[in-house]
């Protein structure tokens, strides 16, 4: 078999116990796991615009905010029909991350940070001062996702949506990783000035990288807001960006696998440290985090390279 | 008798003496999601302290229908997200009800699985007035006081001080915000102007700023309508720094034991809303008690609400007959008049005519803050 058929094969082995975990997990476990599918879309996106292509921005829970509540409101609070709702919400995230993206991604590094931090602020101050629209602080709950084309997705196949959004976004952010596209945003985040010599528009690809990956977080904000049929503020709160930071920084930066790990791993630490430290498993949790950070600056992705020496993830 | 005879009266009584533990141990699971490490532990915590006193204290009474109570405890973050998560896990786990002691958002998103599941939730010390009208849940209880309640009691005690013009100061809270929206409908029914409303954004580092507008408004008082430890500290710093003077109203939140030490000192003569009257005979013995059964500082209001929201499942369990979760949300509904060491005297929780808030309309108290401490009570009911 060749090397693109193992890939495949890859792909459909993943996608199958991916799937097949939404048939056997308890009420519970699906729960997490659900939630952990949508942290791991998260950070896939995320992962693609400070990995790869370098931009330090803390929007990406404000833009998931904007699907979540957006294909709420749309469909649950002003009547459209789910469809359009959920194609309108994905297409006020773009135009929102367009309208961001101008004047943010002509700043760099911590001037940046500071402007996501900034807009994530105004979108939260929006949510909490929208009255009945939005549900204010308390959010929004009593809606649920209708039938889809005549098809009442609830249960397991919910889950296998979920599980596709992340296939989804991993596929779009693979393709485009391994596209000119990809290569010139490496290139400009390693050195802008020589990609720029080399012909890379830096402002086009900063732009087109903030709205694909701001895009992709309204998209798992969508896949979010059915999980428990609840939407609130808290839940997009800037706690929430900061620990999307820590899952690329352990899993390893500018690595899809190592996002992917370090979403997992980071999620799933809480639930599976509180059994074996009691009330104090955040603090084993952050000692841990420190250690990895310390121990490991290429990232739990990096433990891969070195069980497979010259193979990258 | 036979060898094969005497050999099945062995095997049965071993499989009796192997099934006695069972019987024996056969518990009551319930449920408790609290929070050690998020926002809301500083509440969250006492409450669950309450509800653990009082479970022990039913227990060696000899529990309720012969079983014991079995606690088990979650903690949530004060994640609205792993909130729902633990509630899952508590069904899962066999949990007849659970009790939710965290934040409103964390509470309400707990709120879809014990609806999805028909599991009863009580929340003993929320406040919230949306908790039971968000979303249509029967299998939902609540038991803290109202904010609308705590407002209704406050207006009654400041209309006779005859006040004009005054200032609102909340956080972004989902709870600052209820009770916000709460004390200015009040207001502006008695005809009283809110000047202006001033919020303290979580992560605030100070609130000078928002003083400085609130003392240029010049306002007859001050109600404080914030409930995150940090940023109302901010607030009672900038008070004191700014040299104000202005009276301060404040929601139950202040009766939290944390603020007296995060902001000793600062608080003298602000005047709040509780729903906990500590010269009860009743209370007294309930603290005193508490006081010399368990270590980790005396009780206040907030473990009285864990006491009396066990105490209130354990009636209900009774009334129902058996560990059912229909039985039990049918009898929680059904209680009318039951006595709680909460609220001021002569009141009761209700949930009589389908209600679901089962805080009583009169039962809020107004306190001041005197010598550093929680003082007396100025007026019981609205």
């Amino acid at each position: 078999m060749n090397g693109r058929g193992v890939h495949a094969l890859g792909w459909l082995a993943g996608m199958g116990v991916a799937i097949g975990l939404a048939f056997v997990l308890g009420s519970y476990h699906t729960d997490v796991y659900r939630k952990m599918l949508i942290w791991v879309a998260m950070a896939l996106g995320f992962n693609f615009l400070f990995g790869v292509a370098g931009q330090i921005a803390f929007s990406h829970f404000a833009f998931a905010s904007v699907g979540a509540y957006g294909v709420v409101i749309l469909s649950h609070q002003l009547g459209l029909p789910f469809g359009l709702a959920f194609v309108l919400a994905i297409v006020i995230c773009g135009l929102t991350a367009f309208i961001v993206a101008i004047p943010a991604t002509r700043l760099e590094g911590f001037y940046l940070a500071l402007a996501t931090l900034a807009f994530s602020q105004l979108v939260r101050v929006t949510i909490d001062e929208g009255g009945a629209l939005t549900g204010g602080t308390g959010g929004l709950a009593n809606y649920r996702l209708p039938p889809f084309f005549g098809v009442d997705v609830r249960g397991p196949w919910y889950t296998v949506c979920l599980v596709l959004l992340v296939a989804f976004t991993l596929w779009i952010l693979t393709r485009v990783d391994a596209s000119w596209f990809g290569r010139a945003c490496r290139a400009v985040r390693d050195n802008p000035r020589a990609a720029e010599a080399m012909g890379v528009d830096i402002a086009r690809a900063r732009i087109l990288v903030f709205v694909m990956t701001s895009t992709l977080a309204g998209l798992a904000g969508i896949g979010y807001a059915y999980v428990d049929n609840v939407i609130n503020p808290a839940v997009f709160s800037l706690e929430n960006s900061f620990l999307l930071l820590f899952m690329i920084i352990i899993g390893g930066s500018g690595r899809h696998v190592g996002a992917m790990l370090g979403a997992v791993v980071l999620y799933l630490a809480p639930f599976a440290l509180e059994p074996v430290a009691g009330n104090h498993y955040m603090l084993v949790f952050g000692v841990l985090i420190v250690l990895a950070i310390l121990f490991r600056p290429d990232g739990l992705a990096g433990l891969l390279r070195i069980t497979r020496p010259g193979k990258a993830a | 008798m036979s060898r094969s005879r005497s050999t099945r009266l062995s095997l049965a009584a071993f499989a009796i003496a192997l099934t006695m533990p069972a019987f024996a141990q056969d518990t009551i699971k319930i449920g408790v999601i609290t929070d050690h490490v998020g926002g809301s532990k500083f509440y969250a915590e006492p409450v669950t302290r309450g509800i653990e006193y009082g479970a022990r204290k039913i227990n060696e009474s000899g529990g309720v229908l012969g079983r014991k109570l079995e606690l088990i405890i979650e903690d949530d973050q004060n994640k609205p997200d792993v909130s729902a998560a633990k509630a899952r896990k508590l069904v899962d786990d066999g949990v007849v009800i659970f009790l939710s002691t965290t934040g409103s958002p964390s509470t309400q998103q707990a709120q879809t699985v014990s609806l999805e599941t028909k599991t009863p939730q009580l929340a003993p010390a929320n406040g919230a007035d949306q908790m039971t009208t968000a979303l249509d849940n029967p299998y939902f209880f609540q038991t803290g006081p109202l904010a609308s309640v705590q407002l209704a009691t406050l207006m009654a005690y400041t209309r006779k001080k005859g006040f004009k013009e005054v200032a609102i100061v909340r956080d972004n809270t989902a709870l600052s915000q209820g009770f916000a929206d709460s004390f200015r409908g009040g207001l502006e029914k008695a005809g009283i102007k809110v000047a202006l409303e001033e919020v303290i954004p979580q992560g605030s580092t100070s609130a000078v700023a928002n003083l400085q507008k609130v003392r240029g408004a010049k306002v007859d008082a001050i109600f404080q309508a914030g409930i995150s430890g940090p940023e109302m500290l901010q607030f009672f710093r900038a008070y004191a720094q700014l040299g104000m003077k202005e009276p301060i109203y404040g929601s139950y939140n202040l009766s939290i034991p944390a603020y007296l030490t995060m902001a000793k000192d600062l608080m003298e003569g602000v005047i709040f809303a509780d729903a906990f009257d500590p010269d009860r005979p009743d209370v007294k013995t309930f603290l005193t008690d508490f006081a010399k059964e368990n270590s980790g500082g005396p009780a206040g209001s907030l473990e009285a609400y864990g006491w009396d929201g066990i105490h209130l499942v354990a009636e209900a369990l009774r009334r129902a007959g058996a560990p059912d979760r229909e039985k039990l949300r049918a009898a929680l509904q059904g209680i009318d008049k039951f006595d709680t060491i909460v609220g001021a005297k002569g009141t009761f929780w209700s949930f009589a005519g389908g209600k679901r808030a089962g805080f009583h309309p009169q039962g809020a108290v107004i306190r001041v803050v005197e010598n550093n401490q929680h003082g007396r009570v100025l007026q019981a009911g609205q």
